[in-house]
């Protein structure tokens, strides 16, 4: 088994000195630039069968072991390729949704057309539905056989660059609030869809703000039932708080070399305070790689819980902002100096400013580090919930 | 022998019953050499049971949980060295003796004394110590007249200083090359076994500290209902999952170093001490008494963190590893 990944590893680094692009964080200082680097190295690992090992066996390219996984993640890391961000929610996300809910007719339209470089978004937050999503208002008229769709979607990560969107909308305002949506697979070259970009902290324009205005979606382009957009938005957020962490922690693990060039840089090798500091960081990224591997391995086995994912994003997200703080005490004074931001860099760039910025995108999206305490406590360790009805002084006439 | 981790929690669970605090230190050693888990790392043609790992980790976790007295990580880590002493002609005797639960100790501390031994639990009730040297590892009778008690805050466990006698003679288990890889697997066990230990110790004081919240009401409703202690629970929850799952992936790992084994005792301690530091604070006044249970986890976690070396030794080594390690 061992002697087995051995092998992988070795494969896998002789295909990256061959394959993996350089030089590309002085390259990827547009928006240009970056589409066009993303678009190749998906196309080139998709050809050596390297853009989706955590996809089932049936598709190409799936079926590698937790354990193959994480050494190809680590490789990747340690060679320092680009993260796959233009198409991380198209094979996250969206594939992971398709497997659980889509009809083979849906998986077989839309599975192939992911290796071949076509990008997803989800679209679920709203202005008013942030944390609270299933508040959220865009609303999904059926007619026919087409749902006419009016509304506006926040926080797109990479909607203005999508072909297609994860768009959870309301088809009823009947019982529960949770109980009137339903999941739908948007085209964004339909009439009617309009995408602004938005700059994050960092400069980054990383997500967009989509406006729907009459948009006309086929009912075969629906996920699960009408009604049922609740479980089937689930099973994508799910997605993001654990099966993306298993590569991200191998990645943060690969990435500790950066720290260590600072710690030499400085000429702090011996200083004790810094050698503990970095060992507790080292530890603590190796129990986040641990419970990754924990939530996954039951997650396959069909023993997962209702807020293992939770833990699993929230100790990533603690442990990534500890990583990026450390980086950014020991880059002193040069942290400071603006440093023009690698599109697309990762989480872990060497950027230390725009890193720590960064590292926020995991304590508050995809359910904020306060939500996913919520979950833990409420529907893991079945703590009582908030009492429903409040009023705020004032209110009361 | 083989059984799975479920299965041993199941039968470990069955002998510590978590409810049962700090129970009998009699009845309990004679609960675990019955059990067979004195005998559980020796091999089959020793006459062990021929478990690996997970039943080692499976049975130091449930003694934390109960806060069971007694010596059995010391006992343990001599069990270890008979096993190793292939040469020794009184070795089978020995080890049937050990694996009985005939008390032989060893010291848990994380330096040496010169002169003497540290930390060495229960002493009292033994026959023998081991005494780890620079090139020798050797098993030395125990002379009632060398002891010093030194009582503990934590009352779970009875801890002595040893006066070591050249003179006396014992019985040597191990010598030179390998009485150094042999003390670096003692050291790497004993770590494994505070880190187990301390584990069972935060998951039962977490327990114990939800329940409390949601039995305990003040302002017309549970405690459990207020998210500012929700969230410090989800938290603690989560640290302590995380420090599990490296728990099982450091001790089935055959190629971690023992700066790496440091450093999971120095974070499963620095774990259980912060979770029973916050269940003090969440019990309120309740929580700073002797009669009731926080105090014996608290003592117990700030004894484990001090004992097999503290934090800063092992994160320091640590670092100094991974820095060794992380180049681009
Ligand atoms: C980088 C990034 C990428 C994103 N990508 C996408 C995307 O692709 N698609 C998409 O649909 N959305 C995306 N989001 C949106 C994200 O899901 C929301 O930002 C997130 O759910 C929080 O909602 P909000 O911003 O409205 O904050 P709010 O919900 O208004 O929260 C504000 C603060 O209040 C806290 N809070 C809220 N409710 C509670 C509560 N019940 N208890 C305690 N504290 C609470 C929050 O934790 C936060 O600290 C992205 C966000 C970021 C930052």
């Amino acid at each position: 088994m061992t002697d087995a990944l051995e092998t992988l590893r070795q494969d896998v680094r002789r295909w990256l000195a061959a394959h993996a692009p350089q030089g590309w964080r002085e390259y990827c200082t547009s928006n240009e630039a970056f589409l066009d680097l993303q678009r190749r190295w998906f196309a080139t690992l998709a050809g050596g069968g390297y853009a989706v090992p955590h996809w089932p066996a049936e598709w190409p390219g799936g079926g590698r072991s937790l354990a193959e996984q994480k050494v190809i993640y680590e490789e990747f890391a340690r060679a320092d390729t680009p993260r796959l961000l233009l198409s991380f929610m198209s094979t996250y996300h969206a594939a992971s949704t398709l497997f659980e809910w889509g009809s083979a007719a849906q998986q077989q339209r839309y599975i192939p057309r992911i290796l071949e470089g076509e990008i997803w978004c989800q679209g679920f937050s709203e202005p008013n539905a942030g944390s609270d999503l299933a508040s959220l208002k865009t609303r999904a008229e059926r007619q026919g056989d087409v749902y006419i769709v009016n509304g506006q979607k926040l926080w797109s990560t990479m909607g203005q660059f999508a072909d297609k969107c994860l768009l959870l909308v309301r088809t009823s305002n009947e019982g529960a609030k949770q109980a009137g949506l339903t999941y739908l697979l948007l085209d964004l070259k339909a009439r009617g869809v309009t995408a602004r970009p938005i700059h994050q902290i960092h400069g980054d324009e990383e997500f967009a703000e989509l406006f729907l205005d009459n948009v006309e979606i086929p009912v075969e382009d629906r996920l699960g039932a009408e009604g049922q957009g609740w479980a089937v938005a689930q099973s994508t957020l799910s997605s993001e708080r654990g099966l993306t962490l298993l590569e991200l922690s191998a990645r943060m693990r690969g990435a500790l070399w950066r720290i260590a060039d600072l710690i030499r840089a400085g000429g702090r090798e011996n200083d004790p305070g810094i050698l503990r500091d970095f060992g507790r960081l080292a530890t603590k990224i190796d129990a986040t790689c641990a419970i990754a591997d924990q939530f996954l391995a039951n997650r396959i086995a069909g023993e997962e819980r209702v807020g293992d994912a939770s833990i699993v994003k929230l100790s990533y997200s603690r442990t990534l902002r500890e990583f990026t703080l450390l980086g950014l005490r020991l880059g002193g004074m040069d942290a400071q100096y603006h440093e023009p931001i690698t599109f697309g860099g990762g989480m872990e760039t060497g950027n230390w400013m725009a890193d720590f910025m960064n590292s926020y995108a995991w304590t508050i999206a995809g359910g904020s580090d306060e939500v996913q305490r919520n979950i833990i406590a409420e529907r893991l360790l079945n703590m009582p919930r908030e009492p429903k009805s409040w009023t705020l002084a004032g209110d009361a006439a | 022998m083989s059984m799975t981790r479920a299965e041993l929690q199941d039968a470990a669970h069955k002998a510590f019953d978590p409810a049962d605090l700090v129970p009998d230190a009699a009845k309990s050693w004679g609960l675990i050499a019955e059990m067979g888990w004195l005998m559980m790392a020796v091999p089959e043609e020793l006459g062990g049971l021929g478990l690996g790992v997970e039943a080692a980790g499976v049975t130091h976790m449930a003694l934390g949980r109960a806060l069971v007295p007694g010596p059995a990580i010391a006992q343990m880590l001599v069990i270890t060295a008979l096993t190793a002493a292939d040469g020794l002609p009184e070795r089978d005797d020995l080890l049937t003796q050990a694996m009985g639960g005939a008390v032989m100790t060893a010291s848990l501390a994380g330096y040496s004394v010169a002169g003497g031994l540290t930390c060495v639990p229960d002493a009292d009730r033994a026959s023998h110590v081991l005494v780890i040297e620079d090139r020798r590892i050797a098993l030395m009778p125990v002379d009632a007249q060398t002891l010093t008690a030194r009582a503990t805050w934590d009352k779970t466990r009875r801890l002595f200083d040893i006066a070591i006698d050249a003179s006396a003679t014992g019985f040597t288990l191990a010598e030179g090359d390998a009485a150094t890889a042999l003390a670096e697997r003692l050291q790497a066990q004993r770590l494994f076994a505070l880190s187990g230990d301390s584990l069972g110790g935060a998951d039962a004081i977490l327990r114990l500290t939800i329940e409390y919240l949601e039995t305990r009401r003040q302002f017309d409703r549970p405690l459990a209902m207020f998210q500012a202690l929700k969230h410090r629970v989800a938290d603690m929850k989560t640290w302590l999952a995380a420090a599990e799952a490296l728990f099982w992936a450091r001790g089935n790992d055959p190629a971690v170093t023992l700066a790496e084994m440091g450093a999971l005792k120095a974070h499963t301690t620095t774990v259980y001490r912060t979770i029973a530091e916050e269940a003090v604070q969440l019990h309120g006044g309740i929580g700073l008494t002797m009669e009731h249970h926080c105090h014996l986890f608290l003592k117990r976690a700030l004894l484990n963190c001090a004992l097999g070396g503290d934090a800063d030794q092992w994160e320091e080594m640590a670092g100094r590893q991974a820095l060794a390690q992380a180049t681009a």
